[in-house]
């Protein structure tokens, strides 16, 4: 498979995978679906997606055929994953020995669920930044 | 020891700009920049399509600092 049928089938998983975890998120919410709310899981996903799109065409029309990845891209990638990888795997630990020390004993899954996130967003912005030194 | 190279030079010579060199090596503007600037060595496989771009010996190309050009 070329590397463009690559991105577009990738393109179609993520955005798929939205929809569905909205209509899982709100049918385990106890919402009742209708059409609207329907409509805003569908659409908002892929007006989401549109400045993606106008990014994209601006660079091609600015910038030519250059990629917008290659050898240098991989490696730096690679080293601020590594980072990324001790950073999680420390900082979680000294965190949790830091609320230990503080005399928390139980941790809410509502806020787990919300510091995975933030992480996860922290983690996304760093890649996108990383890959544009 | 690190690596120099006469990468800027030789393509400002050629009158070659920053961005068609990327094209044309199918590499990005900042990696051509970091090369240039020695902040970046490239692979060996980048630095065999370099030679082969500017058409010069790869001595002539890279040379480790110190070493008398």
């Amino acid at each position: 498979m070329k590397k463009k049928q690559w991105e577009r089938l990738m393109i179609a998983i993520v955005l798929l995978c939205t929809i569905i975890g909205g209509f899982i998120g709100l049918t385990i919410a106890d919402v009742t679906i209708d059409f609207s709310l329907a409509a805003a899981i569908i659409c908002a996903p892929l007006l989401g997606l549109l400045p993606r799109f106008f990014l994209a065409a601006r660079h091609k029309k600015k910038m030519g055929n250059i990629p917008e990845a290659d050898e240098r891209t991989a490696l730096i990638l690679k080293r601020y994953f590594l980072g990324v990888l001790y950073v999680v795997l420390f900082g979680s630990g000294a965190a949790l020995l830091v609320l230990y020390a503080m005399g928390v004993e139980s941790i809410e899954t509502g806020l787990l669920i919300v510091s995975m996130m933030v992480l996860y967003v922290s983690i996304a912005i760093g890649t996108l930044i990383a890959a544009k030194l | 020891m690190r690596v120099v190279n006469h990468i800027r030079e030789l393509r400002l010579k050629n009158g070659i700009t920053q961005i068609r060199m990327a094209q044309d090596l199918k590499i990005t503007r900042q990696t051509v920049n970091a090369i240039e600037k020695n902040k970046y060595n490239p692979s060996l496989e980048l630095a065999l399509k370099l030679i082969k771009y500017f058409n010069v010996p790869i001595e002539e190309l890279f040379y480790l600092e110190g070493d008398k050009e």
